[in-house]
């Protein structure tokens, strides 16, 4: 669960490294966001010399958190991290390459139809990305 | 639907049960219930914890390799459905449990073996030693019915010196 205020890590390269999340869009007073959730969040920590800057508020979608998710059949799910990738309005990611496992929940705005496609896929320790079943 | 092994201690997860934790270089780590998570989150390793299957394979405390277990093996090709062959399936898999179970027993006896005749030579020791705290001494020279179980001794005697002395 993302609460306002969380730092996740930026799952892509966008040039965000971590963000912190403010609100999700679209309800007056929602407190949690988990994966698959897309939130409004802020740029805390940034790579030098790319778009987003620090304090520049990004829309992400999250796809990673320890909290995790319970599955339909029964088997839980919990990550190492809480990470969120980069989204504009319309849902299209922002960086070209997400990195590390992504849970297959995490497919609102359009997410998986544009990281499936993304050009550059990253095998070896840092995996590209996996959906996991 | 598939029946997964526990990363820790090796049982089966059965659907409903335990919890799947994926480390960021998406190495999937499946644990049956708490307790395992629960060691692994103290970074133990399952082949120094006692309980673990891991632990007694690698000490011989049960069948460490055998052709039942590899017959087990985690098939990624999903099979086409063919009812002779899954009749067959449930079969072998019925004797291969079998076989494998024999096997276990067997090693088990393997194992325990002498350890009824040591226990009983370790639980004389122990009754003489200690028969002060159940009876007094002096009791056991009044009654002479009271005597302490005999061990049977392998004794060797020589054959030359028995023949000297039936001699003399």
């Amino acid at each position: 669960t993302i609460r306002p205020q969380t730092y996740s890590n930026v799952a892509d390269n966008s040039g965000a490294r971590e963000s912190m999340r403010i609100r999700v869009p679209g309800a007056s007073n929602r407190q949690y966001a988990s994966i698959g959730d897309m939130i409004v969040a802020v740029v805390r920590e940034a790579v030098p010399n790319m778009p987003p800057k620090g304090s520049e508020v990004v829309r992400a979608v999250i796809a990673r958190t320890r909290k995790g998710l319970n599955r339909d059949n029964g088997m839980a799910i919990r990550f190492d991290d809480n990470a969120a990738v980069a989204i504009d309005r319309e849902g299209n990611p922002k960086g070209t390459r997400v990195f590390g496992p992504v849970a297959r929940e995490s497919r609102e705005c359009h997410f998986a139809k544009t990281v499936s496609s993304a050009p550059e896929v990253l095998r070896g320790i840092r995996r590209n990305r996996m959906m996991l079943r | 639907m598939r029946l997964e092994k526990c990363w820790f201690c090796s049982s089966t997860i059965y659907p409903g049960h335990g919890m799947m934790y994926v480390r960021n270089d998406a190495k999937i780590f499946r644990f049956c219930r708490s307790k395992c998570h629960k060691n692994f989150k103290m970074k133990r390793n399952p082949r120094k914890v006692k309980w673990t299957k891991i632990y007694r394979k690698l000490h011989g405390k049960e069948l460490p390799q055998d052709t039942t277990f590899e017959l087990e093996r985690k098939r990624n090709r999903p099979e086409r459905y063919d009812r002779n062959v899954v009749e067959d399936t449930v079969k072998a898999m019925k004797k291969i449990s079998e076989t494998r179970v024999e096997r276990e027993a067997q090693t088990l006896a393997n194992r325990m073996r002498g350890k009824k005749t040591q226990q009983r030579r370790e639980d004389l020791a122990e009754l003489q030693q200690g028969i002060h705290l159940v009876k007094a001494p002096t009791a056991l020279l009044e009654e002479p019915s009271l005597t302490l179980p005999k061990e049977k001794m392998k004794v060797k005697v020589s054959v030359e010196q028995e023949s000297k002395a039936m001699e003399s």
